[in-house]
This record gives structure tokens, sequence and C-alpha cells, in this order.
């Protein structure tokens, strides 16, 4: 997001083209990436909360942060491998209730809380993975919706007992962080008006890990074989690469991701709500996903803050919100493929290419 | 009540669920099969069904003052349904065609990843202008008169009619796409399209028309769908979402590209699902997706499947 801070004025166009040339330099570095995380974190709820119609307070940046997490990993799948599930609510929800249930019958300290969830997530995704990866296209985005809706189903009757059924969990008990600070803590002076309370330096601090994690694994060797994969697989495999174990990879990797996310969340709600395991859900994180741009690490950051924005305040002002998502949602996908960031993205270089014109 | 009697029940009661599933099944796995094109839209088409064939049953319904001065109340003749269902496959037929031609055929060469998400976003959007302008609450969509009421087959128990009208309407329009397929030209580049579109191109036969004819009809049975299934299933904007995954797990069961197919595919994940319900409730949900994620895995293609629409 801090890449939008270039904006030359006229005084610097004129050898526009040089600092251009050493922006890229910088942007080139992968601390760069993380940097621009933590700038995000720090300034983006007092831009946030000052949006039209914003009443709500920290909670909405929280969940903000914990779905982005979700959709980096979902993107990790979608943007970079070319894969397209339509289960992931599996991995989120699934983890979510791991976490839910390790707090209720062990001991509810968040990092373990997380720990546990991320765990599950990594071993559903190993199942589920191995199962839906035997097939390509579109019956893994069928398979994926089978698995997806089978342990939805699973939570909802035969594992009602332990889930909640159609009630939710509710009997999560989240404790102090290390078993000393209290996540409601707040701090002062200037240091509060930045970071809140521990909840908020909990969820920022996964925010940035997440990102810094998905920009390591997206520049290692490892993520450029995923791109080569989604853009031909056939000719990594005749390249002698094992097709197979880097989707497997990619799936459990976003498997996790959506675990972190999922077990963050119940410590954000303090209860698990069966919908989260719902098609709906995968769904929604395609949306999310998509919208903002894919095959870039802040496309879906961006994707993220559009949707929970429209969800959670225009619908207050728009009955008919999900009718200006789907339509929103169609025309990115149909005229758009890049998304929020690709169209961001693309003004910047319109905007690039006209200074350095004016320059020669 | 008798073993026969009770296989017959169980047969009829999973004939009834089955038919509404291959009615939808069979235009998916048609477009699947011929254009390679994943129209998750194709739930809208069903829900077209539904509610256009409630406002035409509603409309023409013989219950009312015209039916009683002509005299045909007496016979607890209701018209409304019927109507509905000849008039609304005509509808989602032209529906059918608008979708193939304006949002099907841009995405043809696009990535099958794009068809999923622009058609899963089209009915969002049917979905929620159906909230908009109809709501979201349930509405009843009542069975036709005729249609009420229980015919004895002797010694086999009593049944719904209701569930023996659905099980025969649906043998009739599948019957008629069978042959329709099997034994007409456009039929004929349908199945060699389903065999190796390019070749078909390559033979100077225009395979959009075709397509665009088979586009309709599969829009025209998952319209029938809904007016068959409205009485049936709730009438709410969820329902076609609710329609459609049973519908593509059918599909892929049955194999992709087979009417046959579709019908095994029916009829198997609705004996999975009917026995479940009748022995264990709370897995007959499970049981379906487990169903399909084993076979599957088992025979990827399909029990009956004509093509492989993999990578």
């Amino acid at each position: 997001m801090s890449e939008q801070t270039e904006t030359p004025t006229s005084a610097e166009s004129a050898d526009a083209a040089g600092l251009f040339d050493r922006w890229d330099a910088l942007r080139e570095r992968e601390s760069f990436s993380i940097l621009g995380a933590i700038a995000f974190v720090v300034v983006f709820p007092m831009i946030f909360t000052n949006l039209p119609a914003y009443n709500g307070y920290m909670s909405l940046v929280e969940l903000i942060y914990i779905w982005a997490i979700f959709a980096i990993g979902f993107d990790l799948l979608l943007g970079y491998t070319g894969l397209l599930s339509f289960g992931h609510a599996v991995f989120w929800g699934g983890s979510a209730y791991a976490a839910g249930l390790f707090s209720a019958n062990f001991y509810g300290e968040p990092l373990l809380m997380v720990l546990v969830a991320t765990a599950t997530a990594v071993v559903l995704a190993l199942i589920i993975g191995v199962l839906s990866l035997r097939r390509g296209g579109i019956y893994f985005a069928i398979l994926t919706l089978a698995f997806g809706q089978m342990m939805y189903f699973l939570a909802l009757g035969p594992l009602g007992g332990i889930t909640g059924g159609e009630d939710g969990f509710t009997g999560v008990s989240v404790e102090p962080l290390l078993g000393v600070i209290g996540l409601d803590q707040g701090f002062a002076g200037v240091l509060g008006t930045v970071f809140h309370d521990i909840s908020y330096v909990l969820f920022a601090g996964f925010f940035v890990l997440a990102v810094a994690v998905a920009v390591r694994i997206v520049r290692s060797p490892y993520g450029t074989i995923f791109q080569a994969i989604a853009e031909n697989e056939q000719r990594v495999r005749f390249l002698g690469l094992n097709v197979w174990r880097y989707k497997i990879t990619a799936f459990v990797l976003s498997g996790a991701f959506a675990g972190v996310a999922g077990g963050l969340h119940t410590i954000h709600a303090q209860y698990v709500a069966v919908g989260s395991l719902f098609w709906i859900t995968s769904g929604d994180i395609v949306i999310i996903t998509v919208l903002g741009g894919i095959g870039s690490v802040f496309g879906p950051v961006a994707g993220t803050v559009a949707f929970l924005y429209i969800e959670n305040i225009v619908s207050g002002e728009i009955a008919f919100w999900l009718l200006v998502l789907g339509t929103l949602f169609v025309t990115v996908v149909w005229l758009f493929p890049a998304g929020i960031w690709g169209i961001v993205s693309s003004a910047r270089s319109t905007v690039r290419e006209q200074l350095s014109e004016d320059d020669s | 009540m008798s073993v026969a009697g009770s296989i017959v029940g169980f047969a009829i009661q999973t004939l009834a669920v089955s038919s509404i599933y291959i009615l939808v099944a069979i235009g998916l796995s048609i477009t699947l099969g011929t254009l390679k094109f994943v129209n998750f839209a194709h739930a809208a088409m069903y829900l077209a069904g539904v509610y256009v064939g409630l406002a035409v049953a509603l409309e023409l319904q013989f219950s009312g003052d015209l039916a009683g001065s002509i005299g045909l109340e007496s016979f607890g003749l209701d018209l409304g349904f019927l109507a509905a269902l000849a008039i609304v496959p005509i509808v989602t037929f032209g529906l059918g065609l608008l979708m193939e031609r304006f949002v099907a055929r841009p995405f043809y060469d696009r990535p099958d990843t794009d068809q999923i998400l622009v058609t899963f976003g089209i009915l969002l959007i049917v979905q929620e202008l159906i909230r908009a302008f109809v709501g979201g609450r349930s509405i009843t969509f009542s069975r036709p008169d005729w249609a009420e009421g229980a015919i004895s087959l002797g010694p086999l128990g009593t049944y719904a009619s209701w569930r023996l009208t659905i099980i025969g309407i649906t043998a009739v329009l599948v019957l008629a796409v069978y042959l329709y397929i099997e034994y007409t030209d456009v039929g004929l580049a349908v199945r060699a399209g389903t065999e190796d579109a390019e070749m078909v191109n390559l033979l100077g036969i225009r395979a959009t028309r075709p397509f665009l004819v088979i586009f309709g009809v599969g829009s025209g049975l998952a319209g029938a769908a809904g007016v068959v299934g409205g009485p049936v299933f709730s009438v709410v904007p969820e329902v076609g979402v609710g329609v459609l995954v049973p519908a593509f797990l059918v599909v892929v069961v049955g194999g992709v590209g087979s009417i046959a197919g579709s019908v095994v595919g029916g009829l198997l994940i609705g004996a999975v699902e009917v026995g479940l319900q009748m022995n264990a409730p709370t897995w007959s949900s499970v049981g379906i997706y487990a169903l399909a994620a084993v076979v599957l895995l088992v025979r990827p293609a399909g029990l009956m499947g004509v093509v492989e629409v993999d990578e």
C-alpha cells in the first residue's frame, strides 16, 4: 500500500526517470514489502476509521487482518499456482473449531491456539489435497467443493455433539498471552493511539508475518515453479519436475495460512459458527482474492479491505449490498482480471509513462 | 408392509428425488462435455424455473373464477401448473440462448477458472435480484390439485401421486432430449463435438449453432426442474445452489457429456440420499459427497464418462 506514496511533484519530474529506477530497485527488495506491511498496520487504522459511515471501532480493522491472512494464503494457490479451490472454508472453519475445542478442553493460550489451528489445517490440507489434486481444472474445483460441503454437514449433523451443530461452538475461553499479558490490555500515550491494545498487536503482528512469509515463498525458487505451473503445467513436467509435489505443497501452504487465520478468528470472535465451514465462506474468499487481484501479495489485502467494508459498512446503507458486490465481482472478472490492485498498478504505470514522456 | 412393498417405496422416493437432480444435471453435463464450459449460473436457470413457474401457476390456475364459470372447477382441474410446465422451459430456453451468446461465448477461450468465476458471479447477482424483487422469505409453491392424494399399487402399497407425477414428467423430458440428441442432425453435431470439437469445426460444420441450441435445451430442462422442484424443495433464493451442488455431483459421478451418465449418477446420488435419510438422517448429506468423492477417486472419468475434461 505504501507504494501509493509515489507521487512525484512537478519539481521532481525533471529527473523522474532516475527516481523511478531507484524506486524500482527499492521495490525489488524483499524487506520493502515487509516494511510496507508494518507501515500499513501503523497507518491503516487511522485512515480506515475515518472512512465515510465508519461506525465500528478496531474490531473491523482486526478482522481485516485476519481475513487478509486467509486471502494471501488462498492467492498462493489461485494466483500463483493457478488452482481454484472451492472448499477452502474447510481449513478456515476446521482450524477455527480446532482452536476453540483446544481452548475449551485444554488451555486457551492464544499462540498455542493458533499453533493447534495451523497444525489441524495442515493435516486437513494434506488429506484433501492428496485426494483432490488427482484431478485438475474444474474437477479440482468440484472435488474441493464436495469435500468442503462434506465437512460442513459432518459438523452440522454427526459431529454436532462436539461442534454445537447449528448453534456453533460457544465454549471458547481465551487466556492471557503467554499466560500473563491480557489481550485487552491497552497501551499508554503515543503507543496507545497507534497500537491500541495487545490484541491489535497480535493480529497485526500475524498479518505482517503472513506478508513476510508469503513474499519469501513467492520470491523463492519454489514460488517461481508455482508460477510456472500456472502458466504451463506441461512445460514444467517436461523439465523433469514433479508437478504434483509442487501442487500439494502450494495446497498445504495455503491451507496453513487459512489455519492461522481461522485460529486467530476464534480468538477474535470467541465463537465458531458452523457457517464458517459452509461453501459460502469458500465463495467469499474466492471473491475477496479475485476482487483484490490475484498473483500479488497486496492484491488480496486490497480485496479484503474492499469486501469487508462493503459487507460491514456499505450493507448498512444499501440493503442489497450483495448485489453491489456481485456486480463488482463480475465486472472485475470480465474486464479487469488483474483486480483492484491491478487497476492501481496500471494507473501507476500510465502516470509514469506520461511523466517519462514529459521528461524526454 | 411387504418386502417388495418397501423396495418399491424406496425406489419411488429415490426416483422422485433423483428426477430433479437429473433434469438439472443434463444441461451441466452436455455443456461441460461439448463446450468445456463450467456453468455455475445453471443454478440461475433452476431459480428462474421456480419463480417464473410460480408466477405463471398463480396467474393461470383454473381454480379461479374463470375455471368456475366454465365448470372445470368440479374436476378439481388445476391447469396453472401444467401451463407453467409448458411456458417455463420456453422462457429458460431463451435465457439459455442469451446466456450462451453473451456470457459463455466470450469465455470459451479463457481459462476454466475464469468461467467458474464469472458464472458464480452471475448466480450471485440473479440470487440477489430475486431477493430484491420477490424477497428472501420462503414462499409456498403448492402442488396442483390433480396431483394431490394417493395412488394404490395393490399389494405394493399406496403412494403419493405427486411423486409418481414428477417421475412421469422427468421420464418424458429425458427421453425426448435423449432422442433429440441421438437421432437429429443437431444431436449428431453435438455428439461429435463431445468427441472432438476441433474436428467438427474442421469438417465445416459451424459448431456454434448446435452448441447454442444445446445450451438452450439444457437451460430449458433446468427450468422444467424448477417447476417440478418448486413444490418439493423450499422456494427461497438459495435453493438454486442447494440443487446445483448435488447436480454437479451427479455429473461427476455419472460421467461428463452423457445423458445416460446423468441418469445413472442421479439415481445413485438419489438412492444414497434417500437410503440414508430413512436409516441415518444426519448422515444423508454427508453420504452423497462421500459417494461422489469415492467414485471420482476410483473412476475419475465417472461411471459412464465419455470424455475427459481434464487439464
